[in-house]
């Protein structure tokens, strides 16, 4: 395996976690798959369409994600939205988030206590 | 939406259940209209925009397993250790037996020595593909079912008690000679049942018994059941490594195998008479020397077999205290 090949793999494992806190915040607001994607990846948090389409499923399938179909348009859409336990996940990952990004922030200031 | 996507469509959807069919249908004509339509609006002709969209999403049936978390792999990390120990558990135990009895099978029935190995490497083959089959249909298909909610299935959660112990000093080298033993032994047993088919390769001797066939009617069975007590006690000195009771037990078995051998052997009732007629015996003068000759190897064998015994004994007891 070439460097690059083992940077990519651990940048992806650092993101995978990044992304279901991604999309319970940002689903507040319910929408898309597409326009999830769009949104996503405008903002920064880079996320292929064949890790997110299978993710909006499961988060769904857990009981994190509600959704509804919309057919006002010509083409039927699943809107997905956060559910209340969608919502106490997303405060729990954003806490330890924030906890790691402090720990991390002090180990490589030297500055631990 | 065109031929490409509804072959897509069928391609993917005919693996999925029935009941979720509509819904994926759903999701997916969603997905690759939003995908193309981004395509189009970035300047890609139609057609390109929808061949784009559908490479994207793959192998219609990963994307469909993936859908309804169906596993792609035969078997997964949580039953490959379980398949993988109970398929060499399997192979180990059951191939040997399977090939000894074939062997005699075969040697009964009259079969040529080549007949004996050829049937042992066919049926051995088919033996062990059959096994490695079976097994894996087994955890193919638990890996498949999905367990009760809250159970682990059928796979055992690993404990500390199920660490290996420490190889025992001395396991290993006593390993190579259990193997080498008990391959003599099945040799040993083999040659007295097929040399009263004669031998094939030597013209005169070609279907004379070797052995008085009158013999069968006690003694060679007597002989064969002693080999089978040997094979045992080759496998207790594997398990137990060698200790005074072993070491009698050498005793004994060499006095019950060499003492009538001989005894049969001196009062002429070893040796057929028409294989002896055969062979031209006996051979002018050097017939008491060759008699002599194989009464001090079969008994030097066997003392040397007893003293080896005891030797090894001593040794094992010696390294026992020292360890301990």
């Amino acid at each position: 395996m070439n460097p690059e090949e083992t940077t990519a793999g651990h940048l992806q494992e650092l993101r995978r976690g990044t992304v279901v806190l991604a999309c319970l915040v940002r689903l507040r607001i319910p929408d898309y798959g597409y326009a999830l994607l769009e949104s996503l990846n405008t903002l920064g948090i880079l996320v292929d369409a064949n890790t997110l389409y299978p993710l909006l499923r499961r988060l769904e399938k857990q009981g994190l994600l509600t959704s509804e179909w919309n057919t006002d348009e010509a083409r039927p859409r699943k809107f997905y939205r956060t559910s209340p336990s969608g919502e106490q996940l997303a405060d729990a990952l954003m806490t330890d988030w924030r906890r790691i990004d402090d720990a991390l922030a002090g180990l490589t200031t030297g500055d631990e206590k | 939406m065109t031929i490409l996507t509804d072959r897509y469509m069928w391609a993917a959807a005919r693996t999925l259940p029935e009941a979720q069919r509509a819904e994926f249908d759903r999701e997916l004509r969603e997905r690759i209209g939003d995908a193309t339509d981004a395509l189009i609006e970035a300047g890609a002709s139609p057609d390109d925009a929808e061949r784009a969209a559908l490479t994207e999403l793959g192998d219609p049936a990963a994307l469909a397993a993936h859908y309804v978390d169906r596993p792609l792999h035969l078997i997964g990390p949580r039953y490959f250790l379980a398949w993988w120990r109970l398929l060499k558990l399997l192979l180990i135990t059951v191939l040997p037996f399977a090939a000894i009895g074939i062997a005699i099978a075969q040697a009964v029935t009259g079969a040529t020595v080549g007949g004996i190995i050829g049937a042992v490497i066919g049926v051995g083959i088919s033996v062990g593909v059959h096994i490695a089959f079976w097994t894996t249909l087994v955890f193919a298909i638990l890996e498949r079912t999905p367990a009760p909610a809250g159970r682990r299935g059928i796979d055992v959660a690993w404990t500390l008690d199920m660490l290996p112990a420490l190889p025992e000093p001395g396991k290993a080298s006593r390993l190579a000679e259990l193997i080498s033993s008990v391959v003599f032994l099945v040799v040993f047993a083999a040659a007295i049942v097929v040399q009263q088919f004669g031998v094939p390769w030597v013209p005169e001797l070609a279907s004379v018994p070797i052995l008085d066939p009158a013999l069968w009617s006690f003694w060679l069975p007597y002989f064969l059941g002693l080999i089978g007590l040997e094979i045992l006690f080759a496998v207790a000195i594997y398990a137990w490594g060698w200790n005074w009771w072993l070491a009698a037990g050498n005793l004994v078995l060499n006095i019950a195998f060499t003492l009538p051998a001989l005894w049969l052997f001196l009062t002429g009732q070893l040796i057929n008479e028409t294989a002896l007629e055969a062979m031209r015996w006996p051979w002018g003068d050097s017939a008491p020397i060759i008699v002599t000759i194989v009464v001090l190897v079969a008994i030097g064998g066997a003392l040397w077999d007893v003293i080896d015994g005891v030797i090894k004994t001593v040794r094992a007891r010696g390294a026992a205290r020292a360890t301990a």
